[in-house]
């Protein structure tokens, strides 16, 4: 078994040293082959461990070799494979290994193939340390490395230029990139004071030794050390305020968003809450816990009010993201742990089956993204269309697709737990969610043709690429159906992932069930009125709508980058103009330089003294011998 | 070999001298085999290092002045033993890679002869030979800047080395005082550093003389307010002289305080915690800010080199051997990121004659390999894990965590301000479109820049990956450094400070 | 009675009138007959404390100071007439030349 983590471990790595390879060179499928290979055995190795797990029940722990150590501190590489890194590594390399072949199809143009191939197969490898990990650490290593590969996968068109705000609310991709890094760096700096809390009170991070610790700690440090961690998975999985990066990281190639931006990285906060399961469900950090509830639910409201008004295809997708991932976070906060962890599996597959659609769409339409200019595609990409319509029914939460099964158990969790207004308001974000992806979907596919009139002439995606497509298809339809045994599966880790609904909820969850498809139900039928329709009734643009209050608003993101920039950006530049040219030249630099010009200043002013003249010079000495003769004798009589 | 230490200080100098007669042509070829050969020296002396033991090892004394109790007297631990091979390894491909051909045949001697001063202070034992080789490292130093330099290069070069001398003149009355005491207390006069280390002073001459020592130190850091040469230094100066700077000439100061303030006041120390760690968070955050507001690209590498000084300060102070260990391994990560990165502003420069941002941009496009290799250094420079710049600041920024977690979250935005300020460069200068048309015919990094930079490369990745031969015996001094500092301390505030590792073995 | 304060007083006034040629004086010839003058008055003042204590040291530096005094003038007479030949005047304001 030891070996299969390492092949599962290290096949991305060496895929992506192997693409490397080739970085500088020209285009070579071979290279997208290669990777998507080696990408696939390790999901091969995943699903073998996975199923290992799930028969043998033994957890693998293996240790690498020694990372860091000084004083008494002491880390090493080491990894573990229990139920819920597998799950994690199976979603993360079986999601990788359908967006590796598709980006073969999608990426077909690009003439930096090899390099995207290279970046890809290193994110991987990144995601698989960070699942893998056996310690803090180490988690934080793939934390970064994801960071990383996300910035280069971002600015992967680093060549274009930057656009105004109005016309590019990302600016340009190289922008987008750097606002995502520095904004996770953000995060990681809390992060690393979790580390350090957790360090020097446990005197250990990995983590079943942290955990065993956790117990004779005091409230303070397990408030603080929650709090720090949580502060960590804010900024890798975008919760509110560090949620505007996501959005702009839309200007990647679309497989990218796909895999990093919508299935894995970003839902690696979530994962990191899970994995600290057992700090979260401390009883000192209970506030903290519902803290991250009610954001997460604030997110999960906030982030779908901004989808309902979006023009952009990919925009619309990264704020569903971002609302699901709202639930995910309500789940976890609220204890449910396993049921987050399920919902973020399900979720990856159906939202890169979207997302994968969406860049169809755009591949169709020569890289556009704008729903007005589209409609009626279904009669051009019905493969396409399918795939499109299963994800959103999905994710709009209608059985017996796996959103309803996943989602609807987060919902019904908020009702157990009592917390009524957290329910009412996933429940109303159910709604909105179905209405928003069906809104989608209609100005797409269905309604009145508005391309052809712009002059774009749509076609199909490759065969081989909707065919590599299939098994998400597959899976955003099944997953739901072995919730069952999954919650089985992960049971056997122990107590802190059980959650278990009472005897009331239980009883009342058929009502709960048919509320939250009421909701999704309204929110489509309303879309399907909306834009769906064709002929006299069809949907027309409405621009004085859009110039309405709430319409800006939401179109504006609530003017939280505008403000970002008003009033952290531009004065962090203004203040770094002042140090510079104010404090650091004049003030600080010019002390030193005024003291030197000083004794210039003194040398030159006595400088007149140096007449030449003998009889000057014979004054001055006899001024300096009264001098020297007043001073002893006034030191003799003092004296 | 029993004296490889002297070996290793004056076969470049030596080498140095023969090369006056050396052709111009092939002064260069000489110069690099002189810097490999020295450098393979250096390799063997680690070869041949006892990493177990914590103490001084080839250990050399020559009397010079016997009644005043002056030797030649040179040793190496832990600490310093790295800091060596860095030297050797920076002088060596600092001066492989150099495009300078300008007298190049002054510039190979005056480096050859900087090289010898820079492990001169190292090796030294003896507070007068450390004070020598500190003082004539100086002079090659300006007379590099001052020769070869940019403008404003007499400027620079009288600021930096009147700057620095004025702080080691006072440096020169704290140790003379040091010898002093000692006299008085044993009759005997004696420079060795070994022999201060068991004088214990009383808390007020502590103060006093730390105070003297950080002058000097504080200023070769350069900490805040003295940091105002630096800017100017690294402007002027030519790349080589940029990245011995840098990499090697600031690490004087912090090894100074490793050596000196460290074991011989350790009371001063602890008081000092505060005031240092105060300086360092505003060298971090207050030039992290300067670097951001820069626009020649030299310049924010001079100043985002300043912001890393102050991680190894704060290291320093930390008091235990986490931070301490990760400090004495920041000067090394340092020592190459910022060196690395100063050699590529150089290679640019040679291309296009302008290191300003708003010449370049979309530079990704036509020179890659440049790119890439700059875009490793960037990584390791804002800390990356798996990259060299991560062990250190992660381990000074936890050790600093144990004495005061507000100050250390207000260092950790280092990992931001450094991110925002090196993203800068890197989309101004690679990214975006390629616009300038003089731009589009650079051609990319040449044969002999490319393999001089891929060591580097391998050592960033290679130290992150794998620190441990590198870390290992440092922090065994370190250990026993504190160790020794717990002993001697007076006070019981400094006694609580200093945490001495539990794992930490007693260590003669 | 004529006391040790006489020849003070003397030697003090001659001192004086040295100082005063030295200070004002610009001639260089002129400058060495006021210090000739300040070192007489100096070797009064030694002989006369010499008589007064009973000790024969003032009275020797005395003939010290007129011996070291007469290789003086003689260097320095050679000096001058060299520079009077150079310069045509021993005028100071004349042969300043090294103004800084």
């Amino acid at each position: 078994m030891e070996n299969l983590v390492y092949v599962a471990l290290f096949a991305p790595f060496v895929g992506s040293l192997f693409a490397a390879l080739f970085g500088m060179s020209e285009r070579r499928i071979f290279v997208g082959i290669v990777a998507s290979i080696l990408i696939g055995i390790a999901f091969l190795a995943s699903a073998t461990l996975a199923y290992n797990l799930l028969m043998t029940g033994d957890v693998v722990q293996i240790r690498m070799m020694d990372w860091i150590s000084a004083g008494d501190f002491n880390v090493s590489f080491g990894f573990v494979v229990d139920q819920i890194s597998v799950t994690m590594m199976t979603v993360v390399s079986l999601v990788s290994t359908v967006v590796h072949i598709y980006a073969i199809g999608y990426m077909d143009h690009d003439k930096s193939f090899n390099r995207f191939f290279s970046y890809l197969s290193a994110f991987v490898f990144s995601m698989m340390v960070l699942v893998m990990s056996d310690n803090f650490l180490g988690l934080f290593i793939g934390w970064e490395g994801v960071g990383v590969c996300s910035w280069l996968l971002v600015g992967f068109w680093y060549h274009k230029p930057d656009q105004a705000r109005e016309d590019n609310p990302s600016i340009s991709p190289s922008w987008a990139a750097n606002e995502a890094f520095i904004m996770n760096r953000i995060a990681d700096l809390g992060m690393l004071v979790g580390i350090f809390i957790l360090y020097w009170n446990t005197g250990s991070l990995q983590y079943d030794e942290v955990f065993a610790q956790l117990p004779y700690l005091s409230d303070a440090v397990l408030k603080g050390a929650a709090i720090a961690l949580f502060i960590g998975a804010m900024g890798k999985s975008a919760q509110f305020p560090l949620h505007t990066w996501l959005t702009d990281a839309m200007e990647g190639p679309t497989p990218v968003s796909a895999l990093i931006h919508a299935a894995t990285m970003v839902t690696a906060g979530v994962f990191l809450v899970i994995r600290a399961n057992p700090l979260y469900s401390m009883e000192a950090v209970e506030g903290v816990s519902f803290f991250i509830a009610s954001l997460g639910t604030f997110v999960a409201f906030y982030a779908a009010s901004m989808a309902l008004v979006e023009r952009d295809l990919k925009r619309i997708i990264a704020y569903s993201t971002l609302s699901q991932l709202g639930y995910m976070f309500a789940a976890a906060g609220l204890g449910a742990y396993w049921i987050a962890l399920f919902h973020l599996a399900a979720h990856a597959f159906f939202k890169a089956l979207l997302f994968l659609g969406g860049g169809n769409v755009m591949h169709a339409m020569h890289d556009e993204l704008d729903l007005f200019k589209m409609g009626n595609l279904r009669k051009e990409m019905r493969g396409t269309w399918i795939y499109m319509t299963l994800a959103s029914v999905a994710l709009a939460g209608l059985p017996p697709l796996a959103g309803f099964w996943s989602k609807d158990a987060i919902i019904e969790t908020a009702f157990n737990e009592h917390t009524y207004f957290l329910w009412g308001m996933l429940v109303l974000t159910a709604g909105m969610t179905a209405f928003y992806s069906f809104r989608q979907i209609f100005l797409s596919f269905h309604g009145e043709d508005r391309y052809t009139a712009l002059g774009f002439h749509p076609h199909e995606m490759y065969k081989f690429v909707l065919v590599a497509m299939s098994p998400l298809a597959v899976l955003a339809v099944i997953t739901g159906w072995f919730m069952g045994s999954y919650k089985a599966f992960i049971y056997k880790i122990g107590e802190s992932v059980q959650y278990e609904m009472s005897a009331h909820t239980h009883h009342l969850a058929n009502y709960l069930g048919l509320i939250v498809i009421f909701f999704a139900v309204t929110g489509i039928v309303i879309a399907y009125l909306k834009y769906a329709r064709t002929g006299e009734k069809a949907w027309k643009r409405d621009e004085e709508k859009e110039q309405g209050f709430f319409y800006k608003l939401l179109k504006n993101q609530y003017y939280v980058p505008k403000f970002y920039e008003e009033f952290i950006t531009k004065p962090y530049m203004m203040l770094s103009e002042i140090f510079w040219t104010k404090v650091d030249l004049k003030i600080v630099d010019g002390t030193v330089d005024s003291i030197a010009k000083f004794f210039y200043g003194a040398g030159d002013k006595t400088r007149s003294m140096q007449t030449g003249n003998l009889s000057n010079y014979l004054n001055w000495m006899a001024v300096g011998a009264v001098l020297l003769l007043t001073i002893a004798a006034v030191s003799a009589m003092i004296g | 070999m029993e004296n490889i230490l002297s070996i290793l200080v004056f076969f470049p100098a030596v080498a140095g001298l023969l090369g006056f007669v050396i052709d111009k042509d092939s002064a260069k070829a000489y110069g690099v085999t002189v810097a490999a050969i020295e450098f393979l020296l250096s390799l063997w002396l680690w070869f041949s290092f006892d990493t177990a033991s914590a103490g001084m090892q080839f250990v050399e004394m020559i009397p010079l002045i016997p009644d005043m109790g002056i030797s030649y007297y040179v040793g190496a631990d832990g600490i310093s033993l790295f800091i060596i091979i860095m030297t050797t390894l920076m002088t060596l491909i600092g001066m492989a890679s150099m495009g300078e051909t300008k007298n190049i045949k002054n510039m190979i001697v005056t480096l050859l002869f900087l090289e010898m001063t820079m492990i001169g202070v190292f090796v030294a034992l003896d507070a007068i030979i450390f004070y020598l080789f500190w003082e004539l490292s100086l002079v090659p130093m300006l007379y590099i800047i001052g020769a070869w330099g940019g403008p404003l290069r007499v400027y620079a070069s009288i600021k930096f080395f009147l700057y620095t001398f004025t702080g080691s003149l006072i440096m020169l009355v704290g140790m003379l005082f040091v010898a002093y005491i000692y006299h008085s207390l044993t009759g005997v006069w004696s420079f060795a550093i070994t022999d201060w280390y068991a004088l214990v002073l009383p808390v007020d001459y502590q103060l006093w003389l730390f105070a003297a020592f950080f002058i000097g130190f504080a200023i070769k850091v350069p900490m805040f307010p003295f940091h105002t040469w630096i800017p100017y230094a690294h402007g002027q100066a030519p790349t080589i002289g940029s990245v011995i700077l840098a990499a090697v000439l600031l690490k004087m100061g912090t090894y100074g305080f490793v050596r000196f303030s460290l074991p011989m006041f350790p009371d001063a120390s602890v008081m000092a915690i505060t005031p240092v760690a105060v300086l360092s968070l505003i060298m971090i955050v207050y030039t992290a800010m300067i670097a951001y507001a820069q626009k020649d690209i030299k310049q924010v590498i001079a100043y985002s080199s300043v912001s890393h000084m102050g991680i190894i300060m704060l290291g320093l102070f930390a008091m235990n051997a986490e931070g301490l260990s990760g400090s004495v391994f920041q000067m090394l990560s340092h020592g190459i990121v910022s060196g690395a990165l100063f050699m590529l502003v150089g290679m640019i420069y040679e291309r296009r004659h302008t290191k300003l941002m708003s010449e370049f941009g979309g530079l990704a496009s036509v020179m890659p390999k440049f790119a890439v290799i700059f875009g490793v250094m960037l990584m390791a420079s804002v800390g990356l894990p798996l990259t060299i710049g991560f062990v250190g600041e992660f381990l000074v920024l936890l050790g600093f965590y144990q004495v005061s977690p507000i100050i250390t979250i207000i260092a950790g935005t280092s990992i931001i301000l450094g991110a925002v300020y090196m993203l800068r460069v890197m989309k101004f200068t690679f990214f975006g479109p390629l616009n300038n048309e003089e731009n589009k015919k650079l051609k990319d990094l040449n044969r002999r820049e490319t393999w001089s930079l891929i060591p580097l490369v391998a050592i960033v990745i290679w130290l992150g990956v794998y620190p441990k031969p590198v870390l290992e015996p440092i922090d065994n001094s370190v250990k026993a450094l504190l160790n020794f500092m717990d002993e001697k301390a007076l006070t019981k505030e400094a006694k609580d400070m200093i945490r001495v590792a539990k794992s930490s073995k007693e260590v003669k | 009675m004529i006391g040790l304060s006489h020849y003070l007083v003397i030697s003090a006034i001659l001192f004086s009138i040295g100082l005063v040629g030295v200070l004002r004086r610009r001639n260089l010839l002129m400058l060495f007959f006021a210090t000739e003058v300040m070192l007489n008055a100096v070797n009064i003042a030694f002989a006369a404390i010499s008589h007064y204590y009973n000790d024969l040291t003032g009275q020797m530096f005395a003939f010290f100071i007129i011996a070291v005094a007469a290789s003086e003038v003689a260097v320095g007479l050679g000096i001058l007439i060299v520079l009077y030949k150079k310069h045509g005047s021993l005028d100071l304001d004349d042969l300043a030349s090294m103004r800084g």
